[in-house]
């Protein structure tokens, strides 16, 4: 080897090293570049659904948008108040957030960003109603968050235990005192007619909406929202009255006024020990977890039997847009932010929805043979026909707390129902949203 | 004795200005250690007291920038019957305190003699206070059922008019919150007592042995008088226990109910800022808390500190 052949040699070993060193340094560029074009955003939520379906949902969005990394900060639902309150006050923190359609998001609109055109077209092409995201729900006003499920309440019941108790399971009381009649029964083999929890914001928004059917109009509540419909209105007494009813019949268990609905109450009907149990369609303790427990074939679902069977919502079913999600007007990656807000309302979402964690999508344009086979999965999409506005979600802090602590000392005979009446109208006086 | 004076005055002159370096390096080296501790204190205590006075002042309606009211929220906090039961609550709940003290005492001084078991004792006694106050709240939501496991006992052993609904009476419920949160804190009290036991002499505790005195003779004339101190600093912690670190057993137990029968001031300012979205007057109701507790806690020190001095003389 000579010299020159030599010196060749180490020229071509040094060129190919300087385009291997090249290469490195264009593909490290380059994963830069990508790298810096992903944005992470942080989506605060309760989980409705479940972890299954939050795990599928996120990675389903993530795959849309190979441009967005979802981070979840998932706080348990009684706990989220004071979990998002500090982020508000501070305006910092999430990217995304979630509330309850209704007075919760109204309450809180100023921490929320108005959805810009282009996601308020989504929400139209896309879902069957959006109102419960938008102020007073009306669309014409400005709107802060879309809702991707259907929410609202029915009462559940063991056909296993009606059948114990002597009663037809396919007849399930369709009226108050049909009710009575069937509480007798199941008390008789010493079982717990109606699971009930009065602590927390449950017998606001799952029981006061379901006998306040029976003596409200729609203007009624829409007058409740504004503050505009007194308390000692002859019809709030009758709601009050009616609740009272349930706990002075002995319907509930005894445990009932120190407990919460969930998970107490509802552990006791998925135990098998309660007859009835009024929760509701999606999310958590829906027909597809009762399902689970007492297996399908036991469970069965139906509007509450009804006060007065011929007020004019009795045979409605209170339903509300389940929670919306919206953008933080703090955050600084609204574009990304918006992306998976429109996300939730997509069909690819509301199909996950349905047949990962059995929820009841909003979407219009899901396939209907998506949906799980159970009967009462098919006897809620009867009665969610026709729908009302849900009252619970029009009640202020103030009087979700008063109507819990009022019914809890009502169904311990401490206090009475006109007591209870000036209790709520204080409450409502005392609401910052209403007065 | 004029002329004398001149000729001693400067090494006195030396001697102070060779003192005063080394105290001004003392005084440097002292408030250095104090410093941190300062800052902290102001940062994490000082700053948001007075945060939380301003924010007193303010009227918000629900997360909107909020507006100065004065004295609105105060007067809005006095003539709210929940801030007077939840005060009244926390009254009964402290009347409990001689529970708090006397009874971690009692176990503390028979584990320190050597009762049958003591080493199980010792350790059983710790085990609550090492589960988590909202564990423990839950737990004992179910025990204290109606058809719970605590009434099914009762009853199973003849013992039925005593299996009350728990936590559905007033008193009993606000009673029950405070001895779940008692079994829950007690343990502490033991370690506390066993330690300031471990320090009394041998000697002192022998010779009242000898001369006859039996256990509660012993725990009253020699025990309780030598452990002022001890006591004095257990009664302080189950002050602050009783009266601000009840919340997460509130929340888990009972939420306050029935009605309004276990909500405690603390609680109330948690529901009044998070539920009810109204800051200033949970701020208000925080302020009225804190004089409260200082009140009370400055009480339980003062004697704690004349107990300490009493023993150092």
């Amino acid at each position: 080897m000579t010299m020159i052949e030599t010196t060749g040699r180490l020229r071509g070993l040094l060129r190919g090293l300087s385009l291997a060193c090249a290469g490195l340094a264009l593909a490290a560029t380059l994963q830069g570049a990508v790298a810096e074009e992903v944005t992470t955003i942080r989506v605060l939520n309760w989980e409705p659904g479940g972890t299954k379906y939050w795990t599928e949902l996120v990675a389903a969005f993530e795959k849309a948008n190979p441009d967005v990394k979802v981070e979840l900060e998932t706080v348990p639902f009684d706990r989220y108040p004071e979990v998002q309150g500090p982020y508000i006050t501070t305006k910092s923190g999430p990217d995304v957030m979630e509330n309850n359609a209704g007075l919760e998001l109204f309450d809180r609109r100023v921490a929320y960003e108005p959805l810009p055109a282009d996601v308020l077209d989504e929400a139209k092409a896309q879902l069957i109603t959006y109102s419960g995201g938008c102020l007073g729900f009306d669309t014409t006003k400005t709107c802060y968050g879309l809702p991707f499920g259907y929410q609202g309440n029915v009462m559940y019941y063991n056909k296993a235990v009606l059948k114990e108790a002597g009663l037809d399971p396919a007849n399930p009381p369709k009226t108050w005192d049909e009710m009575d009649a069937a509480c007798a029964k199941v008390k008789a083999i010493g079982k717990t007619c109606l699971a009930l929890g009065l602590s927390g914001i449950f017998p606001a928004y799952w029981d006061f909406p379901e006998i306040a059917r029976n003596y409200l109009t729609e203007e009624d509540m829409r007058a409740m929202l504004s503050g505009g419909l007194p308390w000692t209105d002859p019809k709030m007494v009758n709601v009050l009255k009616g609740l009272a009813s349930i706990t002075e019949k002995g319907w509930a268990n005894a445990s009932a006024p120190s407990i919460t609905m969930l998970p107490d109450g509802a552990d006791i009907f998925q135990s098998g020990n309660a007859a009835f149990a009024g929760t509701i369609i999606s999310d958590a303790v829906n027909w597809s977890a009762f399902g689970a427990a007492l297996g399908d074939e036991n469970v069965g679902a139906m509007r509450w039997p009804t006060l007065v069977a011929d007020a004019p919502l009795a045979q409605s079913f209170s339903g509300i847009e389940s929670s919306v999600f919206g953008v933080t007007s703090w955050s600084s990656k609204k574009e990304a932010a918006f992306k998976f807000v429109k996300f939730m309302a997509s069909t690819e979402n509301a199909t996950l929805l349905s047949t990962v964690a059995g929820g009841i999508s909003l979407n219009k344009n899901v396939d209907p043979a998506s949906l799980p086979k159970s009967e009462a999965l098919s006897q809620i999409l009867e009665i969610i026909k026709k729908p009302t506005l849900h009252s619970g979600v029009l009640l202020s802090g103030q009087e979700a707390d008063a109507l819990a602590r009022g019914w809890q000392e009502v169904a311990l005979g401490r206090l009475t129902v006109d007591d209870w009446t000036a209790r709520m109208q204080a409450a409502l006086e005392a609401s910052p949203s209403k007065r | 004795m004029v002329a004398a004076s001149p000729a001693a005055a400067p090494p006195r002159v030396r001697k102070t200005s060779r003192k005063r370096p080394l105290m001004r390096r003392e005084l440097l080296i002292g408030i250095l250690f104090v410093l941190p501790g300062l800052a902290l204190a102001i940062l994490f205590k000082l700053v948001p007291l007075i945060r939380g006075f301003v924010l007193s002042l303010y009227e918000t309606r629900g997360f909107e920038d909020p507006t100065f009211a004065g004295l609105a929220n105060y007067r809005r906090m006095i003539a709210d019957p929940a801030v007077a039961d939840s005060f009244r609550n926390a009254l009964v709940a402290f009347a409990t305190l001689p529970v708090w003290i006397v009874l971690p005492l009692v176990l503390a001084f028979l584990i320190f003699q050597r009762s049958p078991g003591w080493t199980i004792f010792r350790a059983a006694f710790f085990l609550p206070y090492m589960i988590a106050p909202i564990v423990v709240g839950i737990m004992f939501r179910q025990i204290l059922a109606p058809e719970g496991p605590l009434n099914a006992l009762l009853t199973a052993v003849g013992l039925a008019p005593l299996a009350i609904e728990w936590l559905n009476g007033p008193t009993s419920a606000l009673l029950s919150l405070t001895a779940v949160a008692l079994w829950s804190f007690f343990g502490l009290g033991v370690l506390t007592y066993l330690s300031g036991l471990a320090t009394l002499s041998e000697e002192v505790l022998e010779a009242a042995r000898l001369d006859g005195a039996g256990f509660w003779r012993m725990l009253v004339s020699i025990v309780i008088p030598l452990l002022k101190p001890v006591i004095g600093y257990w009664t302080v912690l189950c002050t602050s226990g009783i009266l601000i670190w009840m919340f997460p057993l509130i929340y888990a137990l009972t939420r306050g109910g029935p009605g309004s029968a276990t909500v405690l001031p603390e609680y109330l300012v948690f529901t009044t800022t998070f539920q009810f979205l109204d800051r200033g007057t949970g701020a208000a109701i925080g302020m009225a808390l804190f004089v409260f507790v200082a009140l009370v806690s400055a009480l339980v020190v003062k004697r704690m500190y004349a107990e300490g001095k009493a023993k150092a003389r």
